[in-house]
Parts: structure tokens; C-alpha cells; sequence
């Protein structure tokens, strides 16, 4: 090939996603060199707002090194294992997402068909979630990591984490120097394009300092302070997401950190708490449309005593067209931006990233290369936002005249297809790109009071004194192996513990 | 208006199979055994009317369907004279003279998120002798020893890095599945059809009738009729979408013939001036065929060539076939559920026939409807099969379009036709450092599709930057590591005429 391969990446951004984006080029592409303009985030990023992750981070942190105990020991990172959402059905008891299995399928049919078949036919059925190895441990603030292999009654589960967004902040911006990334204070003052192929030639910092390099990583957050400068296509997601608000503070921990994020349902909104063993963080997301930033933050303080000087962040929903276009590529709230309901900002800044290492092209930039990118990253994007669309479409909240708006939009095609397969017999269809596994989206559908009008024939093969005998056990299974388990502060002090020997 | 709803509404008690080739039968055993008590299920088929039974070779994908239909795969063997099929030889496709295997397995172990080829491809660029990318394939060096032995289930063995599927006499395995269907309470009848009744409110299929005068109600019926789509064709109409301009082989003339050669591990393809050549060994006797395009070759020359070319005597008139590359719009049309040739075809050439049966039965068996104007199922259910069809479809095209072969007006033509833009954006990707287009859910995977691209001559200009990461010569120490550990444990490996004869024998050699 003639064509030179990328030798040079300027990652614009020096908040959470620009920092993991310079770690891992460093890291898992050596010849690379990665420089990083180190603008601080703007309040509008979510990815530094909100420190609850996905269990996909703890793969990156294994892929660059970063071990998790010493997130914990140093930084004060707590586990989570799911969210419990309350609120969200009128009538309705609280339901968690966990991050595992919900049961496990009998004949050939998963289990929640199985549940749902024991619902439809009035048999004796546990709240979904209690069939959740994962849900109940979190409910009952137990932890323990899954084990390896073997069987297991609490079944397959993974877990997240909860850091301190600035603390590991400072974290990444010290490994990323420790690696060899080289750093430019400033903001981003100028984009310069060639007239011809329309790429950026330079880009030009507010002291006049040029920067130049083959491939641009825009990680500006919301600003997009390098891609907007090629491509300002956006696709808008406001008609179904109609949270543009985030308000959050941080209170001191109170006993242990919970092990379940919190997420309350409110007539403009939601309401987050979640922490880490430095700090509960406690969250208001909300439409301003139907109420003031001040009102908010009255509401947020009177749930957490916060004392809240903060500014709230702005939430402009959607993404945009073309994440890669020319030699610059968005990643984080410059490429996704949408409420943290699911906390998977980081996620995709994490996709993004081992997306762009193992499809990096060459300087050439070819047009088939770029599209393979942006139909992954645009079509993992859109599944995030069937998921959290879910969320408001099937709430049973009817009355409150905002959250019928989402209902009353006509729904991407992808998740109106989703929906009425389930409410039809519960099968999911699968998506290429898809976050999260069908677990979750049964958890999810189900604890919303989702229930489909017919049980799946499949299900129906299996004898129902059968299914009830086995539902039974595998609820009475996770019960004890929970009651077993130890607290959540004890895992911790175990691996705090190990620091000071 | 009331009636309307109310019958439409109601459940589904009647199933009625219409036809009882090797679809017709996998459907029934299938639907009797997988649900159970859940409706009565007719059968009917006429021992007048012949079945294809084109599809004697098979993906790795049957043994999860036997496996589910409780069938023991030595007796199953035995029973249908099957032999392993460890992939697909490809002969002169790419040019004259050249051939690959295309296996069920990986290139190197798998496990990494960097594909195997790709450290191939580095070393191949950068000038370092490497050997084959077939020696660090555990299929295909298996296959090409003529040897067998099920694949390890541990994952870290070397050994499990292949799959396997059959080679097997379909005629035999219709009744094999009859037997287990009758036995779990499927109902044949005998007969032919001569007339189909609709309901008049709705346009439903209401009854078949037979030629003896019976009437066959059902609510859901499964048209298993073959080419013919009796019912999804004739009846409802549901239009064809052609794609012979892209898949021009049109014809195909079959006989079967005295093995004479090796009992192979694998199907072969050979590809001929005006299409390609099936070779299928089976225990006791070679099926083969000529697939053609009837524009470029006539029906007489495609027979003249094709015993000239078999390797032993012909034990059968050699047999015509006609068909069309393409499917019918919809599989599933109101209350009528097309399955294999009824809902349409693709040439045999990466033995798809009976994954297609397969595949429309599990989706049907997942998506059951409960009344007859299940929209929200059918849609689904359609919107899986056109998956499934689309993929294969470009898997095929690629075979014939990545040529050099310029012998004749049937390669010209197909090496120099538009393909589809889905296949264009594929080649291009892989041309351009040897990536696939990554797809979660479909027939074939990575590793097919690097078979196929590098076995004909599609070679990348670069390569996935991360093969780089390690040095040079550790890639070829571990390549050389794993070629030698292969070829050891292929060495160690019993012939597959042998594997054969002591574990799934047929009994009676007629």
C-alpha cells in the first residue's frame, strides 16, 4: 500500500473521554504519537458528570492496565450491579436492572417467557427480578465478584463501578502523562481546513500554538470544537428524549455505598443518587420546559440536603450524522449526547475507542473504511436510544402530561418493531450493535409492567407444574446464596485492606 | 364483520404440511416434537410427485436440529448413508488450476480480537516467507488428509478450532423424520392436490382438496411443495423477486455415480465453462451434478460434460432440474408459511438448501402464531428470512464475481456484471486491509468469508494495524508453532473411510 499509514492523532478534549482516548492509542498502538489539547470539560459533558459505569469499563481498564484495586484503593471506587428504577409505573413495585441473568430458560425457551407464561396463566410468580442472582444481591447490598466458572445459583452476572469523576479525572491525566502523551494546555481557538480535500490542516490554540496531525479526535464534549468545524449534520432525538437538563452535587457517604444506583421517577424527570466510597452522588434530570432550573435545584436539595451551587448541565439529545468524517472522529458527548438514565456515556466512549483502534485506517481516509465506522458506531448509538426511549414509552405515567409526549411520537421504527413483538408474546428481536443483552431488556420491559398479551408456544411446551417447580427453586437458590453473602463494605475493606499489608 | 374477526381470531388447532420432500418432513418432525400437544398436524404428499432432494451436503447447522429432534447421529448416519463434511472444496473458480478449501472453522486458534489472517497478511506484506494460511487451518488440513475425528470440546485444544456437518442420501433422511414425526402424532395423508379453498371474507387459505375428493382444513398451512409453491405461489400470488441477473445458473443435470476415488471429508465445486460441478461422497456412492446456465449451455452439452467428467459409472439416468435464483417477496404470506424451494432458491453452492428449510422452521417454531392474522409474528419472521437470503445471496455472488477467468461467456459475464451495492461495500472493506463486515447474526462468518476472498484471489492491500503490535518474529515462531502442532495432530487422526466404519456404518449395502 502507498498510501501512509496514520502515524500522528491529536485528541482534542481533556476530560474523561479525550484522556481514555490518548491512554489507549499509547498503550495498545505503540508507534502512535498521541498528544492531547487538555481543555478541562465543560458542565454540558455527561461522561464527567456522572461517575456510575457499565461493567464494559473494568475490560478497558484491563486493556490499559489500570487495576482495579487500586481504583478502589486509591481513588475510593465503589461496585455497582444494576439500577433500581422507582416510579416509573404508577401501582407498580420498584424494579431493578441488574447486570446478569434473570432466570435461566427451560425446554427451549428463555425464561422470561417461562415467567411470563406463569403470569398470563395466574400461577404463583415472583417479581421478575427476584429470579435475578445479581438483582437480589444488590437489593439486599451484598456483594461478591461472579465467580470463575463452575455453577453458580446467583447465575452470570458482571459489575460497574462508581468513581469519583474527578479524582479519576486526575487519574487518567497522570497515566496518560506516564505514557507518553504529550500535552498542550488551552482551548481550541482555530480550525484550519484544506481548500481542497477539506480535511483539517492545523488546528490553532488560543495562544497561537499550530497543532497538527493525521487523524483528529474530537473529545470537546458538546461543543464539537473540531468536528462541527467539517460536519454539523445532527440527528435530533428531542421528540422522544425530552430530558434537557442534569443537575448533580455530591453528599458524604452515610454508611456503605449502595451497590444499586437509585433512579426515582418525577413528573419532569428523574431523580439519581449512586456513590462511591468518597461520596453519594445525587443527580436531577430534567425537561426545562416544564420546570425552572432554580425549582429544580430546590427539588434536588430538598431529596438530598445537597448543597447545590451548581450549574445544571445542558442535554441537547441525539447524535451526529457521520462520527467520522474526513480525518476527524467524534467521540463522547461530541458524537452521543443523551441523558445518563442508563449511565452508558462512558460505554460509548469506550466502543469508540477500541472501534477506532481496530479499524484505523490509513491517511487516505477511504470513504468504505469510514462508513464500516459510522454504521457500527451509528447503529450501537441508536440501540442506546431505543433503550432509554423504552423507558418513557412504556411507563405507566400517563397523567403526567410531559411524559405523554414520548408516547405521542411516532418511535424510531427499530424499537416500535421491539415493542410490539414483545407486547405481542415477549421475543425480542436482535439488533446488530446492541448495549444491552435481552436480560436486560426483559428486566427492564417487564419491571415496567410491559406484560404481552399471550404466552410464547414454545413456553407452553413445557409442562407448567414443571416450570413452577423450577421457578421456585432457582428463587429459593438465590435467596439463600444471597443471605450468604457478605455486605458490600466488606468486599471493599477486603481489597482496602490488601493496600495496607 | 363479526365473522370476520371471530374466525380469524381464533386459535391455531390445525396445521396442514403441504408437501413431504426432506422440508416438509424436517418441518413436521420438528413442529411435532418442539411443541408439543399444541395443534393436530397434517402431512400430505403424493408418492406421484418426486421429491428434489438436491441438498445431500450440508452446513454444521443440521446437528443442532438432529440434536433438538433427540436423533442419534450414528443412527442417523447410518440410516442416510452419511458421510463428514469438514467444508467445501473449491476448484478453479478464482483461475484454472487453482483450488481452496472453504472449511467450518477458524484460521489459527480465534480467540483474539485481531482475526488470525491478519498477522498472516502482515508477514505476507512485508516479504516474510510465511507458509500457507491452509496450515493454520485445522479443517482444512484434516480435510485435505482425508482423515476424521469429532472435534475436541475443550476450547483450548487446537482441535476444537473445526466443525463438521454431513454429506447424506436426503431421500433417506425424508423418512427417517417421517417415521419420528408419525411416531409423535403427525397425520399423512396420501394424495394430491388438486384445488385450494379460500376463506371468502378474508382471503385465507381455508382447505386443500385432494384429487379422491377429501378436504383438508387447516388455519395455518406450511407449503412445503418444492419449485412448484403451490401454495404461496400459485394460490396467494406472492410475487418472485428474481435475482438471476446476478446468480444466472439456471439448470442443473444430476447423476450419481460408482465412488471411485476417496470417500472425501468434503463436498467439492468444480467450477466449469458454464457453471460449476457438485461432487458428493456418500458411503456408498458419489452424487453429481452439473449446475449451469441454460443462456450459455445446452441442456445436452451440460450432460455430455458432466459424465464425461464423473469418476466412476453412472448408477442412475442422469435427472433434469430447472429452477431460478431468487425468493418469493414474502416467506410467510397470511395464514401460509413457505419453507425451502417454495419460498425460494438459491444454487446449492454452499450447500444452503437445507440450512434455509432449517432456518425457516426454527424461526416459525419461535414465532408460532396464535391465530391466523398474526402480523406482528409474520413480520418478524419475514424480516428474518430476508436476512438470511440477502447474506447468502452475496456470499454466492462473490464466488462467481471474484474471477480471473476469461474461457468463456458465461465467466466473462459474471466476472464483469454489476453486484449488489451490499457486496460492492463488502469487497472494497476486505480489499482494503482485509476486513469482513461484521454481522452478529447470519449464516456465515468470518472465517467463510476470508476462505472465499483470499481462495479467489482477492488479496488486501494492507492489513489491520494492531497485527503489528507484537514483533515480527514471535508472529513467526507462533505461526510456525501451530502449523507444526496441526499437522501433528491431523497425522494422529484416523481416515475418514475408517472413522466411518466404526462409528455410524450403514448396514445394508444396496
Amino acid at each position: 500500500m502507498t498510501v501512509a499509514p496514520i502515524a500522528s492523532i491529536l485528541v482534542a478534549g481533556g476530560g474523561i473521554a479525550g484522556c481514555s482516548a490518548a491512554i489507549a492509542l499509547r498503550k495498545r498502538m505503540p508507534g502512535l504519537a498521541v498528544a492531547i489539547i487538555d481543555m478541562a470539560p465543560t458542565a454540558d459533558s455527561m461522561i464527567d458528570a456522572v461517575g456510575a459505569m457499565l461493567p464494559s469499563a473494568r475490560g478497558f481498564h484491563g486493556d490499559v492496565g489500570i487495576p482495579e484495586t487500586e481504583l478502589i484503593q486509591k481513588l475510593g471506587a465503589s461496585v455497582r450491579i444494576g439500577t433500581s428504577f422507582s416510579g416509573w409505573s404508577s401501582g407498580r413495585p420498584d424494579y431493578v436492572h441488574a447486570y446478569g441473568d434473570y432466570g435461566h430458560s427451560l425446554g427451549s425457551a428463555s425464561f422470561h417467557l417461562h415467567w411470563v407464561r406463569a403470569v398470563l396463566e395466574g400461577a404463583a410468580a415472583a417479581p421478575f427480578d427476584a429470579y435475578s442472582g445479581a438483582a437480589v444481591m444488590g437489593r439486599a447490598g451484598h456483594f461478591v465478584p461472579p465467580p470463575d466458572g463452575g455453577a453458580n445459583p446467583l447465575g452470570c452476572y458482571e459489575y460497574g463501578l462508581h468513581v469519583d469523576p474527578a479524582r479519576y479525572l486526575g487519574m487518567l491525566r497522570g497515566y496518560a502523562a506516564h505514557l507518553g502523551v504529550t500535552r498542550h494546555g488551552g482551548q481550541v481557538a482555530d480550525v484550519h481546513r484544506d481548500s481542497v480535500d477539506g480535511r483539517i490542516k492545523a488546528v490553532s490554540l488560543a495562544d497561537g500554538t499550530s497543532l497538527s496531525a493525521d487523524l483528529y479526535i474530537d473529545a470537546t464534549g458538546p461543543g464539537r470544537h473540531l468536528h462541527g468545524a467539517l460536519d454539523t449534520a445532527f440527528e435530533d432525538w428531542s421528540r422522544w428524549l425530552f430530558v434537557d437538563r442534569f443537575l448533580v452535587g455530591t453528599l458524604p457517604l452515610t454508611g456503605e455505598p449502595a451497590v444499586l444506583d437509585r433512579v426515582v421517577a418525577h413528573t419532569a424527570g428523574w431523580l439519581w443518587s449512586g456513590g462511591s466510597l468518597t461520596g453519594t452522588q445525587h443527580g436531577f434530570a430534567y425537561a426545562s420546559r416544564a420546570i425552572g432550573d432554580g425549582k429544580a435545584a430546590r427539588i434536588l436539595r430538598g431529596t438530598s440536603t445537597l448543597d447545590a451551587g451548581s450549574v445544571p448541565a445542558r442535554i441537547a439529545p441525539g447524535r451526529v450524522a457521520r462520527p467520522w468524517i474526513r480525518n476527524c472522529v467524534a467521540i463522547g458527548d461530541a458524537a452521543v449526547t443523551c441523558e445518563p438514565l442508563e449511565f452508558t456515556g462512558l460505554h460509548l466512549v469506550h466502543n469508540a475507542i477500541d472501534r477506532i483502534i481496530a479499524k484505523l485506517p490509513a491517511t487516505d481516509f477511504s470513504d468504505v473504511e469510514l462508513w464500516d465506522y459510522n454504521r457500527e458506531a451509528n447503529a450501537e448509538a441508536d440501540r442506546v436510544r431505543d433503550f432509554l426511549i423504552a423507558h418513557y414509552v412504556t411507563a405507566g405515567r400517563s397523567d403526567d402530561p410531559l411524559w405523554r409526549t414520548t408516547s405521542a411520537a411516532a418511535l424510531p421504527d427499530s424499537l416500535a418493531h421491539t415493542l410490539s413483538l414483545f407486547a405481542e408474546r415477549g421475543r425480542l428481536p436482535v439488533y446488530e450493535e446492541e448495549t444491552f443483552s435481552r436480560h436486560s431488556w426483559a428486566a427492564m420491559l417487564l419491571g415496567q409492567g410491559l406484560i404481552p398479551r399471550r404466552a410464547d408456544a414454545l413456553a407452553k411446551g413445557v409442562p407448567a407444574p414443571q416450570v413452577a417447580d423450577a421457578m421456585a427453586r432457582m428463587q429459593a437458590q438465590i435467596t439463600a446464596a444471597v443471605a450468604q453473602l457478605p455486605p458490600v463494605g466488606a468486599y471493599l475493606r477486603h481489597i482496602l485492606d490488601g493496600a495496607r499489608r | 364483520m363479526a365473522t370476520n374477526a371471530n374466525t380469524r381470531g381464533q386459535s391455531i388447532e390445525k396445521v396442514v404440511v403441504v408437501g413431504g420432500g426432506t422440508a416438509g418432513w424436517m418441518a413436521a418432525a420438528a413442529l411435532v416434537t418442539l411443541l408439543p400437544n399444541a395443534f393436530e398436524l397434517t402431512l400430505i404428499e403424493s408418492e406421484s410427485i418426486g421429491i428434489v432432494g438436491v441438498g445431500e451436503a450440508t452446513l454444521p447447522h443440521i446437528r443442532a436440529f438432529n440434536e433438538r429432534l433427540g436423533i442419534d447421529e450414528a443412527e442417523f448416519m447410518a440410516a442416510t448413508r452419511g458421510t463428514f463434511k469438514l467444508g467445501i472444496e473449491f476448484a478453479d473458480w478464482g483461475a484454472i488450476g487453482e483450488s481452496y478449501i472453504h472449511p467450518f472453522g477458524t484460521f489459527g486458534h480465534g480467540g483474539s480480537d485481531v482475526n488470525f489472517h491478519q498477522y498472516w497478511l502482515r508477514l505476507k506484506q512485508a516479504s516474510v516467507a510465511v507458509p500457507d494460511l491452509d496450515r493454520m487451518s485445522m479443517g482444512v488440513m484434516v480435510a485435505r488428509e482425508n482423515r476424521f475425528a469429532l472435534p475436541d470440546r475443550d476450547p483450548a485444544s487446537i482441535a476444537s478450532t473445526f466443525g463438521y456437518a454431513y454429506q447424506f442420501d436426503a431421500t433417506l433422511y425424508a423418512p427417517y423424520l417421517r417415521a419420528r414425526a408419525e411416531q409423535r402424532g403427525a397425520t399423512r395423508l396420501e394424495g394430491r392436490i388438486v384445488a385450494v379453498e379460500r376463506h371468502p371474507e378474508d382471503g385465507d387459505i381455508r382447505a386443500v382438496i385432494l384429487e379422491d375428493g377429501t378436504r383438508v382444513e387447516g388455519d395455518l398451512f406450511i407449503d412445503c411443495s418444492g419449485f412448484r409453491s403451490l401454495l404461496l405461489g400459485e394460490t396467494l400470488a406472492e410475487p418472485f423477486e428474481d435475482w438471476s441477473h446476478w446468480l444466472p445458473c439456471d439448470r442443473a443435470v444430476a447423476v450419481p455415480c460408482r465412488t471411485s476415488g476417496e470417500i472425501t471429508p468434503y463436498t467439492s465445486a468444480i467450477a466449469m465453462p458454464a457453471g460449476w460441478r457438485w461432487r458428493i461422497p456418500l458411503q456408498h456412492r458419489t452424487g453429481n451434478g452439473y449446475v449451469y446456465s441454460s443462456t450459455h449451455l445446452s441442456d445436452e452439452a451440460a450432460r455430455d460434460a458432466l459424465l464425461a467428467a464423473i469418476e466412476g459409472a453412472p448408477i442412475a439416468e442422469p435427472r433434469m432440474l430447472r429452477f431460478k435464483a431468487g425468493r418469493r417477496r414474502h416467506s410467510w404470506a397470511r395464514n401460509c408459511i413457505g419453507i425451502g424451494l417454495a419460498s425460494g432458491f438459491l444454487e446449492p453452492l454452499e450447500s444452503t438448501s437445507i440450512y434455509l428449510v432449517q432456518a425457516g422452521i426454527t424461526a416459525l417454531i419461535e414465532l408460532f402464531p396464535d391465530r391466523r392474522d398474526s402480523k406482528i409474528d409474520r413480520d418478524e419472521f419475514n424480516r428474518l428470512i430476508d436476512m438470511e437470503y440477502d447474506r447468502i445471496r452475496d456470499f454466492l455472488i462473490l464466488h462467481y464475481h471474484a474471477t480471473t477467468r476469461t474461457d468463456s461467456a458465461f465467466w466473462d459475464h459474471v466476472r464483469t456484471m454489476t453486484i449488489p451495492d451490499t457486496l460492492a461495500e463488502k469487497l472494497d472493506l476486505f480489499r482494503r486491509r482485509g476486513r469482513v463486515v461484521k454481522y452478529r447474526e447470519g449464516v456465515f462468518l468470518d472465517a467463510s468469508w476470508v476462505a472465499v476472498y483470499l481462495g479467489q484471489g482477492i488479496i488486501p492491500a494492507g492489513h489491520d494495524l494492531r497485527a503489528d503490535a507484537p514483533p515480527a518474529g514471535a508472529v513467526v515462531r507462533a505461526i510456525d508453532t501451530l502449523a507444526d502442532e496441526i499437522t501433528a495432530r491431523v497425522a494422529a487422526m484416523p481416515g475418514h473411510a475408517a472413522f466411518i466404519a466404526r462409528h455410524c456404518a450403514m448396514r445394508d449395502a444396496a
